[in-house]
């Protein structure tokens, strides 16, 4: 019976789950109405070229891929950013939008847990616009959208890739090397990039600032430090916009919150600027996670400088469940009427929930329906043809 | 209270015995149990004792904050999570070994390569162009050349004596300075950096 059963890494999400992921998409979507995004819902299926073929490229093995009945290669949706990029650079006529989405991306190597194979995501981009006040609006969005959602103790961790890209460059290394200095500084590990390093020859004060990156984190007292480390006028103009950025946020109430890293380097290479993502103790992988990506919608044929974020639903919900956030299904009225009264009780049902009151009308009529109708019942009301009787 | 997840055997008793050195309560460590969640008296720390493969799962997902496991193990398992410290035990080295007559070993067409380390090997071979079948095996890898399972053995090699008391040979050296590494959940480490900042740098102080 194995068609009964879900593939891994991927799950239903039941009614009691499913209230609370309703629940905490209401909030966000009030909250990016009301601050002016516009909504957009990208297609699911792509062709696989879009992502392939780019210069970001998302890797084949990630990508769950199907035939088209035209023999051309099909694509869930890998990443909604991408996406979104695209159908800014080929639909969308105006210089500038802020937009949101509720959409799904799927990533075929995912395990399960935290590490979903479907990702239920909410997100804003914020596309035609730079500069550090873009980018501190942005931040502070997405702790605003974090309280909005009732998530508690966060940190924001940001970061800046032109200063591991500044740093790198004296280093003279090609691609490949590049990439795997680069997967050794994002997990902090030293020893690995400092044999690799060695190996192509780099040593001295060169080599020292590299292995320097994995401890460059902390609060704003790491940017003096930073600054120090390097005279690279790339890496030292990105410690220079994370202070104004963070003098920024500090006047828009927002200091405590935040954090620095400037290790951090993320897998995907679209990023330009300024990355963060927001942290909660309780769940042990990133809630939130964005940046700024000015040269991904070249890509697609059109330079849009761009920022944006990207909110992971289900870490929310298990973040919300740990720190006693959760809320239940919530109860429902049922009406439950003697049999020759369904006309009266459907005129009561319409009543109600015409004002707005959660009730369902059981199928099931006389007395002796009450005690099944009673489990999940917040109350009942009984309609005979005399009057109705709450219980 | 900080978690961290162990691997079980030689290397959870010599993590245990650094822990302690770092100001770290570790007696319930010393004790002999079956539980499999131990906490320490003063109620600061909470230990897993898990098969050495488990922990980069246990540390990622951030049930455990930190882990002491093994570099193959490490690069293995491919987990996103912070490696801070080299703690400098159990060193070894991952290399390619065979039977050192056969000339053809390394530069046989389809060679069968025998190993735990599956995903490292394939990784290895694939960056030199090489197509390899792996076969996949959980414990005396040596035994594969010998008995003609396979052409070639990935393992980590020590002192290298099973390796001659089999009549093989270390054919090439492709990672040195396999240890043990201190690692971290990448969330854990910033909402928890009061206090796991402290304890790593004691134990850098420690190990040197």
């Amino acid at each position: 019976m194995a068609y009964r059963k879900l593939p891994s890494g991927v799950q239903d999400i039941l009614p009691e789950e499913c209230f609370l992921l309703n629940e905490i998409q209401n909030k966000l979507r009030r909250h990016f109405s009301v601050c002016g995004f516009d909504p957009v819902l990208p297609s699911s299926l792509e062709y696989y070229d879009t992502y392939s073929e780019i210069k970001n490229r998302i890797p084949q093995e990630r990508m769950f891929k199907f035939t088209d009945s035209d023999g051309r290669i099909l694509v869930l949706r890998p990443d909604t950013t991408l996406a979104i990029s695209r159908i800014a650079a080929t639909k969308l006529g105006c210089a500038r939008a802020r937009l949101c989405y509720f959409a799904d991306k799927w990533d075929m190597q995912n395990a399960g847990g935290l590490f979903s194979r479907e990702i239920y995501q909410a997100g804003v981009e914020c596309l035609g616009e730079e500069g550090v006040f873009s980018d501190a609006q942005a931040v502070a969005f997405a702790i605003e959208c974090l309280r909005a959602v009732g998530v508690k103790n966060f940190i924001l961790d940001i970061g800046h890739v032109g200063y591991f890209k500044g740093i790198l460059k004296e280093c003279g290394l090609n691609d490949a090397d590049a990439e795997t200095v680069r997967r050794c500084i994002n997990s902090k590990d030293a020893v690995h990039a400092e044999k690799l390093l060695r190996k192509r020859g780099v040593s001295g004060e060169t080599l020292n600032r590299v292995l320097a990156l994995p401890a460059l984190f902390g609060g704003a007292e790491i940017f003096e430090r930073a600054y120090a480390l390097t005279d690279n006028c790339e890496a030292r103009a990105a410690v220079d916009y994370l202070r104004k950025l963070n003098a920024l946020l500090s006047d828009m109430g927002y200091a405590e919150e935040l954090r620095f890293d400037l290790g951090t380097v993320k897998r995907l290479s679209y990023y330009s600027g300024i990355v963060f993502s927001a942290l909660v103790n309780e769940v042990g992988a990133p809630v939130l996670s964005g940046g700024r990506y000015d040269n991904l919608a070249a890509d697609f044929g059109k330079h849009i400088p761009a920022v944006g974020f990207a909110i992971g639903l289900k870490r929310i919900m298990i973040a919300l469940e740990r720190q006693g956030g959760f809320s239940a299904v919530s109860k429902v009225g049922v009406i439950i009427c003697d049999e020759g009264a369904e006309g009266k009780a459907y005129r009561l049902f319409s009543e109600l929930t015409g004002r707005g009151e959660r009730v369902r009308l059981s199928a099931s009529t006389g007395r002796a329906a009450i005690a099944a109708e009673r489990v999940n019942a917040e109350k009942i009301y009984y309609v005979t043809k005399d009057g109705v009787e709450t219980l | 209270m900080i978690h961290f997840a162990l691997s079980k055997g030689r290397l959870a008793k010599e993590s245990a015995v650094l822990l302690k050195s770092c100001g770290v309560d570790t007696s319930v460590l010393e004790q002999d149990t079956r539980e499999l969640v131990l906490k320490s008296r003063d109620g600061k720390y909470g230990f897993f004792l898990v098969k050495p493969s488990d922990v980069p799962t246990y540390v990622e997902a951030g049930v455990a904050d930190l882990g002491i496991v093994g570099k193959d193990t490490l690069l293995e398992e491919e987990k996103d999570l912070y490696e801070m410290l080299d703690l400098r035990l159990g060193e070894c080295k991952l290399c390619i070994a065979g039977d050192p007559t056969r000339k053809d070993a390394l530069t046989n067409p389809h060679l069968r390569v025998a190993t735990k380390y599956v995903n490292t090997a394939k990784r290895v071979f694939a960056e030199r162009g090489e197509e390899i079948e792996v076969i996949a095996l959980h414990g005396s890898i040596e035994l594969a050349p010998v008995t003609g399972l396979a052409d070639l053995i990935f393992d980590v090699v020590q002192t290298g004596s099973t390796l001659k008391a089999n009549g093989l040979a270390v054919l090439e050296e492709v990672y040195t300075g396999i240890t043990a590494r201190l690692v971290v959940n990448k969330v854990s480490l910033k909402t928890q950096a009061a206090e796991i900042l402290p304890l790593i740098d004691k134990l850098r102080e420690v190990v040197g």
